[in-house]
């Protein structure tokens, strides 16, 4: 991955989780905002129900207390036979606005009934009992009606007249009647569920218009508030159907759960502004990231090309052209780094020249050195055999001619010494371009080998050859392969003055061949393997250090590689790739 | 003269329960089915010409305003629920037969087991009802024939057992406790109410039925149409669809065959109820009922009418 599109994926990146962020803040600020505003709600809701049970009751104590000081009442109080009222609460309760009233004797017994007429006879417990209730307020309790049970607002008043007493006991059925007065914001709903049955029963569940019709899904929620006897609060549903419900507990005058109202806040609203800012938010974080990733592209572009530049230029210098120079745009740190490249390409090339020159001067000594030793060496016996021929000449003429024959031999000799050595650096000079071909290194390997066979006896040198019988041809040219290879081993039975072994080996390379030749022996120094293909170097006593020079020389013509691994006293191994 | 009834008639006018016969000093002249019928005295009478020249029966009249008409002079002659019969006003004129009504649960097929209906019988408190719903109106009775008629009627048990009742009810299996009751007179729902709460005081549950003739029991109201108690009973077996009893010639067997009717409770009485109607001031003669309830009109006149 380049550095322009590593760059451009940051730039991404940081795009898009900035527009997540902001997204997911927004979400959550409406979110908490949204339940903010359904909880005061809630809480108005509550209020407002509270208030109007407090209203509904004192409206209950107050019919409650007009009857029991009606003189009908008093009437039914004082008669000593009141059987015949058996009807007459039905008629006060329609009066007075009541859906409950019972007359009841000061024995329990009841007179009259509203909501069942002929329950007449029946004792109501409760209203002898001292915490029953308490005059002048209202309180819930749970009421037996014809058709079952029912959740009632009740107050109660006592009528003594007469040294008779009569307990006037009057309320409001707490029903969808009584939901329906409350005033409902929008998405919201209020229901009550009256325990009146020990087991959970959807029938009791009433909406403001009609029994809830989803009442198995606030079964939990009911039952445990009427667990725990404290109010709760449930999401219920899911989606757009899930609505946030506050349940709150309601207890009678004994302090007996008697109903829990339920507060169904519809999360609608909030789940489609959070669609709808999720879409949005999706448009906006997509133009958001689009504009991101042209600007990045841009960004990047703009503070990458300077470096892919200066990468171009760095590639340029190390496939030799040390010339090279970048633009220099800016005075940044990119601008200072190029600054520095350019003056780094400038000192390479200085130091390079310098270095040529040096090298050539060294190598022209280097030259001479050589020259002026190789020709020292057969000069010398020219000398002595011309100063013996002169003082034969003149000491003892009679065997001049004797010293002349043998002397002339040893000019004619050391002259044919000399043309070899001339003709050596002369073949070294005119080295030619190699005619390539498809070439077997094996075949190549096996006719050397054969070739010296004699020298490998004479030199006491086990030679081997291990062959790749699945190398591929190379293109080369065979003639100065072979005079590459013959070069190499000579030069390791030099290296092996005792003896020793000498191994060829072909191997497949990519999809060229290697061609190791291996010897046993002294080794090379890691100073004489960096220096051992310069020309006229060596390191053995005799020879003009031009044969591994050689060579490299038809290596590099052939476009390969050539390397040494050696160790002192560990043998050399010679290593040359072909493409 | 101007009667308000409640009775409901079949249509076309036919004589029998529920239609005013007048016959032989009226006759009728018109008829509104379900709402009013005229008579017309009859010239030709056996006894001779009534007094009154027509009788304008008013018919499903609530009672309530049946009272006011004849309070606002309206008419002259009203039916007087019993239930508000210790309600009339001071002074106020009242003409009672005979308690010739009976009143009775009447057991269908399907509820079979004795000690259902027996447990029902047990739980019913009748006290209660004839105190409160029947303002003491009549008699509580065990008896099919009244006292008055039979002499016989106090020796059957006309006692709640709420404790026995309770027992017979819990020995039954669950869907023979269960059962619908019928009524078919709207006046008697409120008795058909309690007898229901006696009964699940009892362990029964029994409710009420709109439609009283698909009901396992039906409270009823069988009239008592002949002042011979042996023609009475055996009209009352043949009206609740009884065995019609041999012809019993003494108090005993009369007994007798009472107690067969009554036997198993079938049939479960409860009370005897009398004919009250409310007569205006001006309604001179009579009485123009007979202890049967009958009416006798022919004897009745108005004052300051033709002479």
């Amino acid at each position: 991955m380049t550095f322009r599109t590593r760059l451009l994926v940051v730039f991404t990146l940081a795009v898009v989780a900035s527009v997540g962020m902001v997204e997911l803040l927004v979400t959550r600020a409406t979110r908490e905002a949204f339940e903010r505003v359904e909880r005061q709600h809630a809480d108005a809701l509550v209020a407002q129900f509270q208030r109007e049970f407090d209203r509904r009751g004192q409206e209950v104590v107050r019919a409650v207390k007009d009857i029991a000081l009606s003189d009908a009442a008093v009437s039914v109080a004082i008669s000593a036979d009141n059987s015949a009222y058996y009807n007459e609460a039905s008629g006060m309760a329609r009066a007075h606005g009541l859906g409950l009233l019972e007359l009841v004797g000061g024995d329990g017994a009841i007179v009259s009934s509203a909501e069942w007429p002929v329950r007449f006879g029946y004792v109501e417990d409760w209203l002898a009992a001292p915490s029953g209730w308490k005059p002048g307020t209202a309180f819930l309790r749970r009421e037996e009606l014809p058709d079952g049970f029912t959740l009632a607002l009740v107050a109660v008043e006592a009528v003594n007249a007469g040294g008779r007493q009569l307990y006037v006991a009057g309320g409001q059925q707490l029903d969808q009647d009584f939901l329906a007065t409350l005033v409902l914001p929008a998405g919201m709903r209020v229901l009550l569920y009256r325990n009146l049955e020990p087991q959970f029963a959807p029938h009791l569940l009433a909406g403001s218009a009609d029994v809830a019709a989803d009442a198995q899904e606030f079964q939990p929620l009911i039952e445990q508030v009427i667990h725990e006897r404290r109010p709760r609060v449930a999401t219920l549903g899911s989606g757009a159907a899930a609505e946030t419900v506050h349940a709150q507990p309601l207890t009678g005058v004994e302090d007996n759960l008697l109903a829990v109202l339920l507060i169904a806040s519809s999360r609608r609203e909030l789940v489609e502004l959070e669609n709808s800012l999720g879409r949005t938010g999706a448009w906006v974080a997509a133009g958001a990231i689009l504009t991101g990733m042209l600007m990045a592209a841009w960004a990047t572009a703009r503070v990458t090309r300077p470096v892919r530049r200066l990468a171009e230029s760095a590639g340029q210098v190390a496939a030799g052209n040390w010339n090279t120079t970048v633009e220099v745009t800016s005075r940044d740190e990119v601008g200072q780094l190029a600054q520095a490249f350019n003056r780094m390409t400038h000192e390479l090339v200085e130091q390079r020249q310098r270095l040529l020159q040096t090298e050539r001067v060294a190598a022209w000594r280097e030259l001479a050195r050589r020259l002026a030793h190789e020709l020292k060496n057969p000069l010398f016996p020219l000398q002595i055999t011309v100063e013996n021929m002169q003082r034969a000449r003149e000491s003892h003429p009679q065997e001049f001619d004797e010293v002349f024959r043998e002397g002339s031999r040893t000019l004619l000799a050391e002259l044919a010494n000399l043309k070899q050595i001339i003709a050596r650096f002369s073949d070294f000079a005119k080295m030619p371009a190699p005619e390539m071909q498809p070439v077997n290194l094996n075949a190549l390997v096996g006719e050397t080998m054969k070739l010296f066979e004699a020298q490998f006896a004479q030199a006491r040198v086990t030679a081997r050859a291990e062959l790749a019988p699945d190398l591929p041809t190379v293109s080369a040219d065979p003639e100065q392969i072979t005079r590459a290879l013959r070069n190499l081993v000579l030069n390791a039975i030099d290296a092996m003055p005792e003896g020793g072994t000498l191994t060829v080996r072909t191997m497949p390379q990519g999809s060229g061949a290697r061609l190791e030749i291996s010897d046993s022996g002294k080794g090379l120094s890691q100073e004489e393997c960096e220096r051992l293909f310069t020309p006229y170097y060596t390191t053995k006593t005799h020879g003009t250090g031009l044969g591994l020079a050689i060579v490299q020389s038809v290596v590099s013509d052939h476009h390969g590689r050539i390397s040494v691994e050696s160790q002192p006293g560990k043998g050399a191994t010679f290593r040359i790739d072909l493409g | 003269m101007e009667v308000r009834a409640s009775i409901e008639t079949a249509d076309p006018p036919q004589l029998g329960p529920g239609m005013p016969d007048l016959a032989p000093a009226f006759s009728i002249t018109r008829w509104e089915a379900g709402r009013r019928a005229i008579y017309a005295a009859d010239e030709n009478a056996p006894g001779g010409r009534p007094f009154l020249d027509t009788v304008e029966v008013e018919l499903a009249r609530p009672s309530r305003d049946q009272a006011i008409d004849l309070d606002v002079g309206k008419a002259d002659l009203i039916e007087i629920p019993a239930s508000e019969a210790r309600r009339q006003p001071a002074g106020r004129r009242t003409w009672v037969s005979q308690p010739v009504r009976v009143l009775l649960l009447l057991f269908g097929a399907r509820v079979d087991d004795p000690r259902a209906r027996e447990a029902l019988a047990l739980a019913v408190d009748r006290t209660a009802i004839f105190n409160v719903l029947l303002q003491r109106q009549g008699e509580i009775s065990g008896a099919l024939l009244p006292q008055w008629l039979s002499g016989y009627a106090f020796a059957f048990n006309a006692a709640s057992d709420s404790a026995r009742a309770r027992g017979l009810a819990a020995s039954l299996p669950a869907p023979a406790r269960s059962f619908s009751i019928g009524v078919e007179d709207s006046a008697l729902r409120p008795i058909a109410e309690r007898i229901a709460l006696n009964a699940r005081d009892a362990g029964l549950a029994v409710t009420l039925s709109p439609q009283a003739g698909a009901a396992d029991v039906r409270l009823l109201e069988v009239r008592i149409t002949a002042a011979d108690p042996a023609h009475a009973l055996a009209a009352i077996a043949a009206t609740l669809g009884l065995p019609v009893p041999p012809r019993a010639d003494s108090p005993d067997a009369l007994y007798n065959a009472e107690h067969g009717l009554l036997d198993g409770f079938r049939v479960v009485p409860l009370f005897h109820l009398a004919d009250v109607y409310g007569v205006a001031a001006r309604v001179r003669g009579g009485p123009g009922i007979s202890p049967l309830g009958e009416w006798r009109l022919e004897n009745v006149w108005l004052e300051g009418g033709r002479p």
